[in-house]
């Protein structure tokens, strides 16, 4: 199944599903899920994080072939906080409704998960503000 | 209730190993479709016109029929 090999991700070994940026003929060490997590769980926790950091770091996670685990989207949030940022906030919750696509149970497990971040950070969902209806 | 935590990675890699196969696989039945339902009969379509085509028996009828500007029907 060559065609499979071209996305990222995809091995030829299919009966477990591979960690992000492995190729057949590469070497290097595969990063583990937990790993993956924890770099971008540090990359969004820097203190002195800026707007810049945030929408590329966001953007890199979104084009990725997964959706963000909780504790990922919270540091994404916290660092939307330090930045006085609600608007990037809730648009991180809308981007990973999307990256769900038709699986529609990832959003409200998500949701549920987050639910404590939410309230601290005083953060509406995209539901709350009627903005989930066109 | 609390809700189950559900399979967030490789989900597009998933979609893409079960459908592209079935893609491929369509293409080519389409285009085998095409070959055997479309082109191929054409193909012998004409093939069986021409086997028994005779073009000096069509050249004449044309003429006859004073179609042409070089040769005038046969008798004039």
């Amino acid at each position: 199944m060559t065609h499979a090999s071209v996305f990222r991700g995809n091995h030829k070994c299919t009966t477990m599903r591979t960690p992000l940026a492995s190729r057949c003929y590469s070497h290097a060490k595969v990063e583990t899920d937990e790993e993956f997590d924890a770099r971008w769980v540090t990359y969004f926790s820097k203190p002195d994080i800026d707007a810049w950091e945030l929408k590329k770091g966001m953007n890199t996670l979104i084009g990725y072939d997964l959706v963000p685990e909780a504790k990922i989207l919270d540091s994404a949030l916290r660092a939307c906080r330090r930045l006085n940022d609600l608007a990037s906030a809730i648009r991180i919750l809308e981007a990973v409704k999307d990256k769900s696509g038709p699986h529609k149970d990832i959003y409200p497990y998500l949701i549920q998960e987050l639910q404590p971040t939410l309230i601290e950070l005083g953060i509406s969902t995209p539901e709350d503000l009627g903005m989930d209806k066109l | 209730m609390s809700l189950a935590k559900p399979a967030m990675r490789g989900l597009l890699g998933k979609r893409l190993r079960f459908h592209l196969p079935i893609a491929f696989a369509l293409s080519l039945v389409a285009a085998a479709a095409f070959k055997y339902g479309v082109t191929e009969p054409r193909k012998q379509a004409y093939a069986d016109f021409y086997k028994q085509y005779d073009a000096t028996k069509e050249f004449n009828n044309m003429r006859d029929a004073g179609v042409f500007e070089s040769v005038r029907p046969t008798g004039e």
